[in-house]
């Protein structure tokens, strides 16, 4: 069954995106504004204003604007992503046009107190401290950072002493400096009626104006080897390489890669690094993209003893990849990455997340059938050309353990 | 959406709803078992097991069960919790009939001790993956000063100890305890057939063998006290307090619900404007946990170790408040509306749908359409949930912190 997408461009420049999904009763829409953490100024930017968002807008107080959200029942999230700050939420489609009017208030009139800010910035430092009791969410936030350009991967909570300068005055001004209708995405699946939606939408923003959102300055990538010693039950290892970025004609062939190397129970890294040497309870491999930039990142956790050995099959399964492809590990992979996306477009959020980016990626709506004749389309040929273009030989790595790993293994290249 | 309902001859229940308008199907395998139905000796057996569910068969190695599942584009998983241990798999349509094929194979394990040797390792790793998550590690071990002798308060993951002495004869000893097929139900939801369905069930477990098995089961009443656990490697103060709930059999656990989002939804909720918003703790929740013949409501509070004692006092001040006054008719509202969101856009996915439906059969033998438990919702009343605050008296809860203070 086709989908049926719709898309407007407003005059003032935001854009809107939408799929009515006819079976279900529930409507989400996922709002992209150009506020993501890599224009932090200071770092952790995005982080308090996505807190502070929610103290008050409009006419409506903090308790006003929360009572507001949840007497519709809305299912709501706001949270800083690297180039987008992304305002999302889940409800009936019965309720859709009051929730948007509310978000409406919250994006174009935030009420932005001094009074309020200081439990913002207390929140997102507590988060940030409390980083230091989950090594395995650390170790995987602290690998983007090293491998993606600056400020690409920041940490999107800052750090101690950029919260610390962080003024109520200063944040208003980089709330206002990017919250605009330019670079602004909003995307909407569900249960609607396009005409009225649009309508909403322009009513709710159409008189919105706003600058184009200053350009990224970007620094080369840290990137090299760093050990962190903690005493943690489990090593923690993460890995990452380069990869093909979504607008590369390579991309659906790295997608192929990454499931055969751990799409499933009988991906390569699990097979060998679990399932024959119960090295781990968890490893795997993921894809994970940017503009721009793209790149594999891998994880595992051991006990301590194990982590030498963890690391050395890891890394030999990462720089045999290109070795000995079977036809049915392709195959089986085409099937699984198929199969998620149908699942994935039964859920209206996964929708509206996966359409706002590809807008911003790809300036177009992909449908299911483009993607899945894609990935039929990828021969054995072009997945070893993708390997043999992306080879796994210059690894960022990062670990977090009692005691820091050999690493020549990850010296030699291959 | 239509229920649809079978039992075969020795006694295994199926049930299904049935949506020719899904995507995908969702089909599980729910054996009433869990750690609550160990003894001390074979602590983590039933989560152990689970994982040697997917260690093959007489006609599949291991590696054949991971191939399969991948070749159909499954998702795919287990878990084992106190009470229950669930096998799943979601697939397109057409591969009902494979799916269930291996998922009804799986079920009847080889468990070659060789394979039960590797995968002890992995147990061990998941142990120690734990480890290193204080919230878990405060839940097992409140858990466990809670309900005390109750057999709730076993580990589901075990011990290092258990599992290291733990014998691959014991584990069939175990399984051939439990896994009965009048302790199995069968749930399929979605764009499912349902005469195959039933037709391949009864293919793969029609000679599964029948027996009695039992549980334990008792009413758990408040356990009040308050202790501490000090761990200096951690930063932050981690809390929880424990109180007895509404069981999973109660008409009350709706009420139940409803109480738990005022109280401690992460948004809008009693502790949501009386910590996070003025930021006295970074996490501050509440909820109902519906347990097999007993229940629990459980609090949880991170805070800077410096305000974890006001944070704590906050959050009771909170609740003996609220049993006084009850709740206003604007939190009422908006917990009911949340709650049917939530319930909406969770039905709107096989998975969900596969867990709510499983689960109602589980543990009250009833199908509640997606609509009625809504309606249900809607339909209480703010006597209703003051009433259920105040016959389990959410204050008398057993307390336990984790983290660089030595107490409160």
């Amino acid at each position: 069954m086709a989908e049926e997408f719709y898309s407007h461009r407003f005059d003032n420049g935001m854009t809107l995106v939408a799929q009515r999904m006819s079976q279900v009763a529930s409507a989400a829409f996922t709002i992209a504004l150009p506020m993501g953490t890599s224009m932090d100024s200071p770092p952790g930017s995005a982080a308090i204003a996505s807190h502070w968002l929610l103290r008050g807008a409009g006419d409506r107080d903090t308790r006003q604007l929360n009572d507001a959200l949840d007497s519709l029942g809305c299912q709501h999230d706001e949270h800083p992503q690297i180039a987008h700050m992304a305002v999302a939420s889940a409800q009936l489609g019965k309720v859709l046009p009051e929730s948007l009017a509310i978000f409406a208030d919250m994006i174009r009139r935030p009420r932005l107190e001094d009074g309020t800010f200081e439990p913002c910035r207390d929140l997102v430092t507590q988060a940030l401290e409390g980083l230091e009791d989950e090594p395995m969410r650390k170790c995987n936030i602290m690998i983007r950072e090293r491998f993606y350009p600056h400020p690409l991967g920041r940490n999107p909570l800052g750090d101690k002493e950029s919260l610390a300068a962080m003024t109520p005055e200063g944040l208003r001004q980089h709330i206002a400096r990017h919250f605009s209708p330019r670079g602004c995405i909003m995307a909407v699946a569900g249960q609607f009626d396009w005409e009225k939606l649009r309508g909403d939408v322009e009513r709710l923003f159409g008189s919105w104006q706003g600058q184009e959102p200053p350009a990224i300055q970007t620094r080369p990538a840290v990137r090299g080897l760093h050990h962190l010693t903690k005493a943690t039950a489990q090593a923690q290892i993460t890995l990452a390489f380069d990869s093909a970025t979504i607008q590369d004609e390579r991309y659906y062939a790295a997608r192929i890669s990454e499931m055969i190397l751990s799409g499933g129970m009988s991906a390569r890294l699990f097979t060998e690094v679990r399932e024959k040497r119960a090295l781990v309870y968890s490893v795997m491999a993921r894809y994970h993209y940017i503009k721009g930039h793209a790149g594999i990142f891998v994880y595992a956790g051991t006990t301590p003893e194990k982590a030498q050995e963890t690391l050395e099959v890891t890394v030999g399964e990462l720089r045999n990849l290109g070795k000995n492809i079977l036809p049915q590990e392709i195959s089986r992979s085409k099937t699984q990455v198929k199969s998620s996306l149908i699942m994935q477009g039964e859920s209206t959020s996964a929708r509206s997340d996966a359409m706002a980016a590809d807008w911003y990626h790809l300036g177009r709506l992909r449908s299911l059938a483009e993607m899945s004749s894609a990935i039929d389309a990828v021969t054995m040929e072009q997945v070893e050309q993708y390997i043999a273009a992306f080879p796994a030989n210059k690894l960022t790595a990062l670990t977090i353990g009692p005691a820091p790993l050999n690493t020549d293994v990850l010296k030699r290249g291959s | 959406m239509q229920f649809k309902q079978a039992r075969l001859d020795n006694g295994l229940q199926i049930v299904g709803e049935v949506n020719p308008a899904a995507a995908s199907i969702a089909v599980g395998f729910f054996a009433r078992t869990g750690s609550r139905d160990e003894t001390a000796e074979i602590s983590g057996v039933s989560h152990f097991l689970e994982h040697m569910m997917f260690k093959g068969t007489d006609r599949r190695s291991p590696f054949d069960i991971n191939r399969e599942f991948d070749e159909m584009g499954a998702m795919y998983n287990a878990f084992t919790s106190e009470e229950n241990t669930v096998y799943w798999g979601a697939v397109l349509p057409e591969f009902q009939v494979r799916l269930l094929d291996l998922l009804g194979d799986m079920l009847r394990p080889a468990l070659r001790t060789e394979d039960f040797d590797t995968e002890k390792n992995v147990i061990l790793e998941e142990i120690a993956l734990y480890e290193d998550r204080p919230q878990f590690r405060l839940y097992e071990k409140l858990m466990t000063r809670h309900f005390g002798e109750h057999p709730l308060g076993q580990l589901v993951l075990g011990t290092r100890e258990s599992i290291l002495a733990l014998k691959r004869d014991d584990m069939l000893a175990y399984f051939n305890r439990r896994y009965s097929p009048t302790n199995v139900t069968l749930v399929g939801v979605g764009n499912l057939n349902w005469d195959e369905f039933v037709r391949k069930a009864n293919q793969m477990c029609g000679h599964w063998k029948p027996y009695e098995v039992g549980r334990q089961m008792r009413v758990q009443g408040p356990n009040v006290k308050a202790e501490a656990i000090q761990d200096a490697k951690l930063v932050r103060q981690h809390v929880g307090l424990m109180s007895p709930a509404p069981s999973g059999q109660a008409e009350d656990r709706h009420a139940a619900h409803l109480l738990s989002a005022i109280l401690g939804d992460d948004s809008g909720s009693r502790l949501y404007y009386a910590l996070i918003d003025p930021a006295i703790a970074e996490e501050a929740s509440c909820s109902f946990d519906e347990m097999d013949g007993t229940g629990a409501f459980l609090t949880f509070i991170s805070a800077d170790p410096e305000r974890a004692a006001e944070a704590v006092e906050i959050a009771r001040r909170e609740y003996a408040k609220f049993l006084e006054e009850g709740p206003t008719d604007r939190e009422l509202e908006a917990a009911k509306n949340k709650t049917a969101s939530a319930i909406t856009l969770k039905g709107e996915l096989p998975m969900g749908r596969l867990t709510s439906v499983g689960f109602d059969w589980v543990y009250r033998k009833t199908y509640q359409p997606l609509a009625e438990h809504i309606d249900r919702v809607m339909a209480i009343t703010a006597k209703q949930v003051l009433d259920v605050a105040r016959r389990y008296d959410i204050l008398a809860c057993t307390q336990l912190t984790l983290g660089p203070k030595d107490g409160l």
